[in-house]
């Protein structure tokens, strides 16, 4: 058999086996098991259990730990509604200042969070009740939450870029920057959307008679200002070159840790348990894919499959765009059944030599594979995001937050398209602030 | 065989603590270590490694706390579509394929733990840790996994549990 045609054999039996609905971890593993002994014998197990462990015993690896800990520090504290409370009371007047309120809240929280589903939770939970009562349309207030939400995985921290950062070997702190700018991008096209078709279906913003005091106003920002001030000082520890992002990560969830024990008066040990219970389930989960795809990703390349796909689609000498485009369709459809770290590890280290042989930009590719992932967020059939939507806002059928979404997904590949015309959106930031990229 | 399964609950159950508590304690470690490399401008000898190996630590050991909850990530969508039998069936497919995984990995890691451990292994480190500590969560997490998995298999069979824990009734 040719490494090709084991490549084909090796994606038909993950499909399969992963289709069976068994953990993807186990899975990959498992398929990684199955062809090594079955390709190269029993012996070459011998190593496994040194690439197992070795996959996760990394310094950069600690961040992704750190992060989820402050995400879910953060979510379990009301602080996804005080976000949304205070960007409410502070952009009532500018027209349409509700929507903006929402989705601001959404790109602020993704800042703290790092996850998607949980960004959605945490502003949907008050922004999209509150959006219908002041009459925005029930598809899209939801609509509009499910792809803000999505910016969680964009915005810095985020965990899929800390996933690719240590899969391809790229910068982490890079990468965070490298998502900044898109990610403001994406906020401001949700926006805009948002307000152009409530505007089209007769919502009038001057309907708002709402009033907030300069009191009210005020008193929201204590227990909002200190949390923008870890995201700040995070973003200044990263590019300041002061500290690593696992260094960074460690010290922000320690200090959101003592913030909301200091404000919100979480000190009670079950709240606490409650929080390490989370973390350690949501980082278990995704550490055992990234030793599991360490496995996988050796056993691919020992039997040439790797090389074997970047030397064949280098062979095809096709136009980069083309190139560009296809690998686009291939990582949506991933994107709609698998979760966005399962994705970036498998095919990450493949993409990866075949994007920038091509000539482009991994800092790019970076922000253009997590909007694909992003994507895969909101459509259909497990749409992680759409999920969690219908579960904060029961009376609102699926039907119609899908209805609501769809008009975003456009949007995330408009943002693809202007990304592939202006490149600098997303790397002029850590070229400006680190200095142009070596190595790659 | 309730006496079995709700032994190795217990034991999934504890292992959560342990992951959760070397994950705090990793969380601690690197804040002292900024604070002492950043703030008291000293140098930082086994803080890095601790660190690591903790975490790496907590993800083996958690691993059976976690399928007890059944929280590694799964593509349902098939399961979500067959009739109830054909769902117990694809549920013990991907179980005894992870059965089966989990078992080689333990199996390899612990002759690899007797390896470092009979050939004296050090970090190549200043602290020049003995690799065969943080080298001993992996066999023992992988040998837990297995025997959650078995416990899990075990329910299916006996119908004590509903395959992904979703209702018969559902099923088209």
């Amino acid at each position: 058999m040719s490494p090709l045609e084991i490549g084909l054999l090796i994606a038909l039996v993950t499909i399969v086996l992963l289709g069976t609905g068994m953990s993807i971890a186990f899975g990959l593993g498992f398929v990684a098991l199955a062809f090594l002994v079955g390709f190269q014998g029993i012996d070459s197990l011998g190593i496994m259990a040194e690439k197992f462990f070795g996959g996760i015993a990394s310094f950069a690896l600690v961040s992704l730990p750190m992060f989820i800990l402050m995400g879910a520090v953060v979510a379990s504290s009301p602080a996804g509604r005080d976000l949304y409370i205070a960007l409410d009371r502070w952009l009532h007047r500018v027209p349409g200042g509700l929507v903006a309120a929402n989705l601001g809240a959404c790109s602020i929280f993704a800042a703290l969070s790092g996850s998607s589903p949980a960004t959605c939770a945490a502003i949907g939970k008050m922004g999209i009740p509150e959006m219908r009562k002041r009459g925005v349309p029930a598809d899209l207030a939801t609509g509009s939450i499910a792809a803000g939400g999505t910016l969680g995985i964009l915005i810095p921290p985020s965990i899929t870029m800390i996933v690719y950062g240590v899969a391809t070997e790229t910068s982490i702190g890079r990468l965070f920057l490298a998502g900044v700018v898109p990610g403001i991008m994406l906020t401001a096209l949700f926006i805009a959307w948002t307000l152009f078709i409530a505007w089209r279906r007769g919502w009038h913003f001057s309907d708002v008679t709402q009033n907030f005091t300069w009191r009210e106003r005020l008193e929201v920002l204590p227990r909002v200002l200190p949390l923008l001030a870890i995201i700040v000082g995070i973003l200044y520890v990263l590019y300041g070159g002061v500290a690593t992002p696992s260094e960074a990560a460690g010290v922000g969830a320690m200090l959101c840790l003592v913030l909301v024990v200091v404000i919100y008066r979480m000190w009670h040990a079950p709240q606490i348990m409650q929080i390490f219970r989370e973390t350690t389930r949501e980082s278990v989960m995704i550490m055992m894919i990234i030793a599991a795809s360490e496995l996988f990703s050796y056993m691919m390349s020992s039997l040439y499959v790797t090389q074997a796909i970047a030397e064949t689609i280098a062979a095809l000498d096709i136009n980069r765009w083309l190139l560009m485009g296809l690998i686009n369709l291939f990582l949506l459809v991933a994107g709609m059944f698998l979760p966005p770290v399962a994705i970036i590890l498998m095919t990450a280290p493949i993409l990866l030599p075949i994007v920038t042989s091509a000539g482009f930009d991994p800092y790019w590719f970076a922000v253009i594979l997590t909007i694909n992932m992003e994507i895969g967020l909101i459509t259909p059939p497990v749409g992680l995001n759409l999920f969690v939507i219908n579960g904060i806002a029961p009376d609102v059928k699926l039907p119609t937050i899908l209805k609501g979404a769809l008009p975003f997904v456009l949007l995330m590949v408009l943002g693809m398209v202007i990304l592939s015309f202006f490149p600098g959106i997303a790397t002029g930031l850590p070229d400006m602030l680190l200095g142009p990229a070596t190595g790659h | 065989m309730d006496t079995f399964i709700l032994l190795v609950r217990r034991v999934s159950q504890a292992c959560g603590i342990a992951a959760a508590g070397l994950l705090a304690a990793a969380t601690v470690v690197v804040c002292q270590m900024v604070v002492m490399r950043y703030f008291l401008g000293a140098s930082t000898v086994w803080q890095t490694e601790f660190v690591i190996y903790a975490i790496v630590a907590s993800t083996f050991i958690g691993a059976p706390y976690v399928l007890l909850h059944k929280g590694h990530v799964n593509v349902d969508l098939v399961p979500l579509y067959v009739k109830h039998r054909t769902r117990l069936v694809l549920a013990l497919i991907g179980s005894l394929a992870s059965l089966v995984f989990c078992l080689v990995v333990a199996w390899f890691s612990a002759e690899y733990l007797h390896e470092a451990w009979a050939g004296g292994w050090r970090t190549e480190t200043v602290w020049a840790l003995p690799l065969w500590i943080p080298l001993l969560s992996l066999p023992i997490g992988m040998s837990l996994l297995s025997l959650q998995y078995i416990a899990d298999i075990l329910c299916l069979i006996t119908g004590r549990e509903a395959p992904f824990g979703m209702d018969p009734e559902d099923a088209e």
